[in-house]
Formats: C-alpha cells, structure tokens, sequence
C-alpha cells in the first residue's frame, strides 16, 4: 500500500505542471469568455437603447435576457474544456511511453523496483483518474465565480440568474461531465476506467511485443468491446428481450468489472513476464 | 504525510468538490406547490379512488425538466425520476403487477396493454411481429401465448396472418378471450396502387388447433381521396375487463377548404357498428348528429357511451346493447375557456363517469381545471371540483400537464 501511495505521489509529481497549466488555461479563457460575452450584450444593450432608443422592455423583448447559458455555449467555455479533455487522452498513452524514452530509460528503474510490478499499472491509471476528476472537480469550482462575475457586469434587470445545477442540466455537453445524479456519475467515470484500463493493456502489449502486439493489443480492445456488448446483443437478436432490463443492467455491470479484472490481470502478467526494456 | 501534500491537495479538492455538487443535488429537492382537488359541490368521498397522472414544469427558469406527479384527494405527490427508472422504464401499472406476478411469462413481452386480456384462468398475450426491409415489410405473424393461472402451464405458438403480402404495418389492438378462443384485434395498413389504407380485422384463433377459424374485415377506409375520407375507431373499454363486443365508430370526414390553404374538417357522416366477436353478428348502432369524440368514448360492456364536446359542454349519450335503445342524452357543463387547452380525459368504472381537464398553465390563463364525477346513466353530478394550487401566492409561471386518469 506504502509502495502504490509513493507510486502515486510521485507518478502525479510529474504531471502536476501540466495539471496546474491546463488549469490555469482554463480558468483565464474562462474569465475572458466571461467579460467577452457580458460586454457584447452590454454594448448592443447601449446601442438599442441609447442609440435606437429602443425601450428596455422592448430590447428584453427582442434580445433576452443575459444569463450564463450565453457564456457556456460559447467557445471560450468550451475550447479548454476540450484542451483538458485532449490533455487526458493524450496523457494516457504518454503516462507510458515517456518512461521508455530519453537517455535513461526509466522504466528500468521502475520494474527494479522491490514492489509488486502490478503497483506500477494501478499508480499510472489512480494518476489519469485524478487528473481527470481533478478538471471535474476545478471546474465546479470556477463555474460559481463565472456567475458572480457575470452578476457584477450586468445589471439586474438585464440578467436571469441560474444556479451551477441549473447550468450543468440544461447544456447536454455538460451533463456529460457532470452527471445529474450520482450513480450515472459512477457509470460514466466507470465506464471511462475501463476504457483506459483496456488501454492500458493494450499499450502493454505494445510494449511487450512491438510491432506484433500492436495487433494483439487491437484484438483485446476489440474482444473487449464484443464481450461488453454480448449480454445487449444475445438479449436483442437471440433470446427475443428475454431479460428484464434490471437484468441487463447488473449483467452490464458483472461483463464491465470482468473486462475490467481481465485487462488488470493480463496486464500484470505482461509486466512481470513479457515487457522489455 | 509531509511529501504527498500535492496529491493529497487535489484529492480533498476532488472529494469536497464533487461530494458537494452531488449532496446538493440531492438536497436541494426543488419546492414544487402543492395541488389540491377543491370540492365546489358534491360529495368529495367520489374522488378517493380517483388518480391523476402528469407532468409539472417549472417555466420560469430555462430547465425545462419536467417532474412527474400525481394527484389525487390527498393532494399531490412529486416523483423524481431516478437514473434506475430511466433504464428501467415505466411500464403501465398494471404491467407493472403481471410482471411482479408472472415473471417467466411477462419475458421478452412487450408492454403494450391493448395485447393482453386477463380473465379468471388465463393471462393472454398476442402482438403483431413483421421483418422489414428496404423495400417492404414482410413475414407478419403473431405470436401468442397463453398463461395457466392455475398450473402456471404457457401455451406458446405462432400464427402466420393471412393475405399479408400487401400489408404495410399491423398494430394490435386489443385481445380477448372467450372460452376457448382468442380474438385479436388489429388495424392493418394496406398498401394498393391508389395509395394506402386502413383496415380493421378480427381474427379468430382456436388454441386446440392453433390455427386462425376466422377473419372479419371492418371499414375498408381509403385514406384521405378527393376531399372525403372516412376513419374508423374502437370504442375504449377497460383494459382489464373481458368482452364480448367490439364497437366500432365509423366517421366520414370532409375537408373543406375555408379560405386559400386554410382547411376545415367537418363530420359529414357517422356510424356505430357493434360486432359480437363469439356469433359474429353485427348490429347497426343509431347515431345523433352530434360530433362524436371517439377517444373519448367509452364501451363498459353493456351500454356505450358516446361522448363528445361542444363549445362549453361535456354531450354524452348512452346506449344500452341489451334492449337496442338509446338512453337520455345529458351534458355536463365545464368551466373556464373551452378555446384553449386540450379535451378532458374520461374514464368509466363502476357506473360512474370520471372526468378532469387536462392542463394548468396560468401563462394561458387557465389557472384550474374541472374534475367532475357523474353517474353514468343520468348525468347526476355527484363531484364536482377542481384542481388548483394550494398557495395562490405561489409563482405563476409554470404548467401543470396531465396525461393519465385512472379509478382504483
């Protein structure tokens, strides 16, 4: 346990630049699509209605009312949410392929380790999953400040308030970060384990076999896939909806965490026998 | 501890963050009002069976969640639907009880009422299956199955439908079950050079031989020629109950062009036709000119019901199979705008006539709507009230929707 936790810690160490950068990419592109989108209705506020003269009941009419919908449709909302996203994806490959390249390989010293070399595998995924809720969890953060920028921007005739819940349930992008109750949370974030965990092993077969396990690695991923999906295919074209959908739903979950046990095991079995250096 | 601050930083931010979004999410159960049945005459015993099914949403923020809600004399109670329901689906209620009742049977069965009919022995399932391709629809058949009450045996087969090369689709519906045969009910939509149309069938199935004995076909109607066209509707029975007669509305339809691509539909022509499904006899049904609203109308076995609105009023007139007579017309009258907002729901049990408007949108001035319980046979109003908020200082910007009536 001792060996994984300094696994992790300092697994993390090395991606918290990163981390700290694409937060901080996140957290100013934010704040300008913040001040960007609030001074844009303000400014064709004051033209309609001071220009125009256009009646402010009119231009509400007309126009709407400012609310942080505007600010999250927008691309400055949007763009580092994508950047993080790409971060994470490409961070699962690199969290591997970094410790082979360079002068000293330092995967070496990591396998040299007198510890389970499996510990290795579970502090690279614990790393992408805190990275990930990291972002998660920043985000929620940041969300509820946008809003008391955009309060002290726009007047309160001009504005309909919303709430972080409010705004994360009605943009369905949103509601795919953030999940509106928890369990769907822990089926999302689940499933997202499994893929990298699925991933994982299929770098490792890489790894182990080069240009040969880039072939084994895409016949786990797709056996993977087909295992998965075997309840919901057996269910629709061969036992005629034979099961109740609770059914399905715990034989999804039981095809999941087995997948998942398979790719820890096969993924243990390679670094202690077949990786090379 | 000392040289994992990092981590450990970012984990007590994760876990405060998220736990936070999601402990809110749960406590912060939005306040809905409170709607209430208000008696204005009668006797408020009537509606205690009485439930009311719909959707409330919120219209003055831009969620445009709705949650579901019931009401019934005891006020209204809000259920959030859960991540579980959502996969899990709703099935109706009494689905929902055959499921928990005969779980082995109720596999892989669809959940449509209309292919179930239940009596004292036997639970009776048929539907309409059909392969489509790109060019047409083919292979139509029924599966059936027929539950044992008392062994818990099933008796399961297909039946191919006959003179199917020219059908389109198929729906069933409805199944009963007399002694020992089953009679389906189904529209099926034919496909002819002129264009398609529907076709109502009755299908006899005998369970010793499995075979079909009988093949009624109702209302040709050719759809929408030259201006007129004719529909056909089943009169709604109670799905729970067995009967032994189909009733069948019959209404041709003219469309008249009021000014240049405005249309108008008026009823040119009307009939009832009642089909014993074990003799086969049909029976003309004389009719009143009044339009007649076939959804909702209403077959309790013995007498027809048939309902329809005019302007203000509720016009239903009976028609007792028995004696081949017409019973005394009588109108129930509604309150409120009748140019707005949809027709009542109506349901029939136990000789009374359940009836409740169907919306609440203070935005579109209907601030109530009517829930009026009458006897069936002369029209005495023995409820009358109606569904308001309980707090009138409450906001005005929301809609109260209801899509379900049903009597326990």
């Amino acid at each position: 346990m001792k060996k994984y936790l300094q696994l992790v810690n300092f697994e993390f160490n090395r991606i918290v630049k990163l981390f700290t950068v694409l937060l901080g990419i996140t957290f100013v592109a934010q704040m300008i699509g913040v001040v960007v989108q609030s001074r844009s209705y303000l400014n064709l506020a004051n033209e309609k209605m001071y220009k125009e003269m256009m009646p402010q009941a009119e231009f509400l009419e007309s126009f709407g009312q400012m609310s942080f919908l505007q600010i999250a449709k927008s691309s400055w909302f949007f763009g580092p949410i994508a950047l993080c996203v790409a971060g994470v994806a490409f961070y699962i490959f690199f969290i591997w392929y970094r410790d082979w390249i360079g002068k000293n390989t330092f995967i070496y010293r990591l396998l040299m380790l007198p510890t389970s070399r499996l510990n290795i595998f579970f502090a690279k995924i614990t790393t992408i999953l805190l990275m990930t809720f990291g972002f998660v969890a920043v985000q929620l953060i940041m969300i509820p400040i946008e809003i008391m920028v955009l309060k002290a921007m726009v007047p309160n005739e001009f504005r309909l308030d919303m709430g972080v819940m409010e705004v994360v349930t009605i943009i369905p992008e949103l509601t795919l970060i953030f999940p509106s109750s928890f369990m769907q949370f822990i089926f999302h974030y689940g499933l997202g384990l499994l893929a990298v965990s699925v991933l994982f092993t299929g770098i490792l077969f890489e790894r182990s076999f080069k240009w040969k396990g880039i072939l084994a690695g895409l016949l786990y991923g797709a056996l993977a896939v087909v295992v998965l999906l075997l309840p919901l295919l057996l269910h629709e074209f061969v036992l005629n909806n034979f099961f109740y959908p609770i059914e399905l739903l715990v034989l999804e979950i039981i095809m999941g965490l087995l997948v998942l046990s398979a790719s820890i095991w096969v993924s243990g079995f390679l670094l202690k026998k077949k990786v090379t250096v | 501890m000392k040289k994992y601050w990092k981590f450990m930083s970012i984990l007590v931010v994760i876990l405060l963050s998220i736990g936070t979004f999601y402990v809110k999410s749960v406590t912060s159960e939005e306040n809905h009002p409170e709607f209430v049945i208000e008696t204005q005459s009668g006797d408020a015993k009537e509606i205690e069976a009485l439930i009311l099914d719909g959707y409330y949403s919120d219209t003055s923020t831009m969620n445009y969640k709705s949650t579901n809600v019931k009401i019934s004399s005891e006020g209204s109670t809000y259920e959030r639907r859960s991540f579980l329901d959502q996969i899990i689906g709703e099935p109706p209620a009494v689905i929902k009880e055959y499921q928990e009742k005969y779980r082995t049977f109720m596999r892989g069965k669809g959940t449509d009422l209309n292919s179930f009919s239940e009596t004292d022995q036997v639970l009776a399932y048929a539907d309409v299956d059909y392969k489509t391709d790109s060019f047409h629809s083919h292979d139509f058949n029924f599966p059936i199955s027929i539950l044992n009450k008392e062994d818990a045996s099933v008796q399961s087969f297909t039946v191919e439908i006959p003179d199917s090369e020219n059908m389109d689709y198929a729906f069933m519906e409805d199944v009963q079950m007399i002694e020992d045969e089953l009679y389906l009910i189904t529209n099926n939509m034919i496909r002819s050079s002129e264009g398609s149309y529907d076709e109502k069938h009755v299908y006899t199935i005998d369970l010793n031989n499995q075979t079909i004995t009988n093949d009624e076909t109702f209302s040709q109607v050719p759809e929408r020629q030259e201006g007129n066209h004719i529909v056909a509707h089943i009169i709604r029975t109670n799905p729970t109950e067995a009967h032994d007669q189909m009733i069948l509305l019959e209404k041709e339809i003219k469309v008249i062009e009021d000014h240049e691509s405005s249309y108008r539909e008026e009823v040119v022509k009307q009939e009832g036709i009642s089909y014993n499904l074990a003799t086969k006899e049909k029976e003309s049904i004389p009719m009143s000119d009044l339009p007649i609203d076939s959804e909702l109308s209403f077959f309790d076995g013995s007498s027809i019901y048939f309902i329809g609105v005019e302007g203000q009023e509720i016009v239903v007139s009976p028609y007792h199979l028995a004696d081949g007579k017409a019973g005394e017309e009588y109108r129930l009258q509604l309150s409120g705008d009748a140019d707005h907002g949809s027709a009542p729901m109506t349901t029939i049990k136990d000789g009374k006539l359940y009836l409740s408007g169907q919306q609440i949108n203070p935005k579109l001035n209907m601030n109530a709507t009517d829930v009026i319980v009458a006897d069936v046979k002369t029209g005495d109003i023995l409820f009358k009230g109606q569904i308001t908020l309980d707090d009138s200082e409450a906001k005005n910007q929301y809609e109260l929707y209801l899509h379900e009536i049903h009597v326990e």
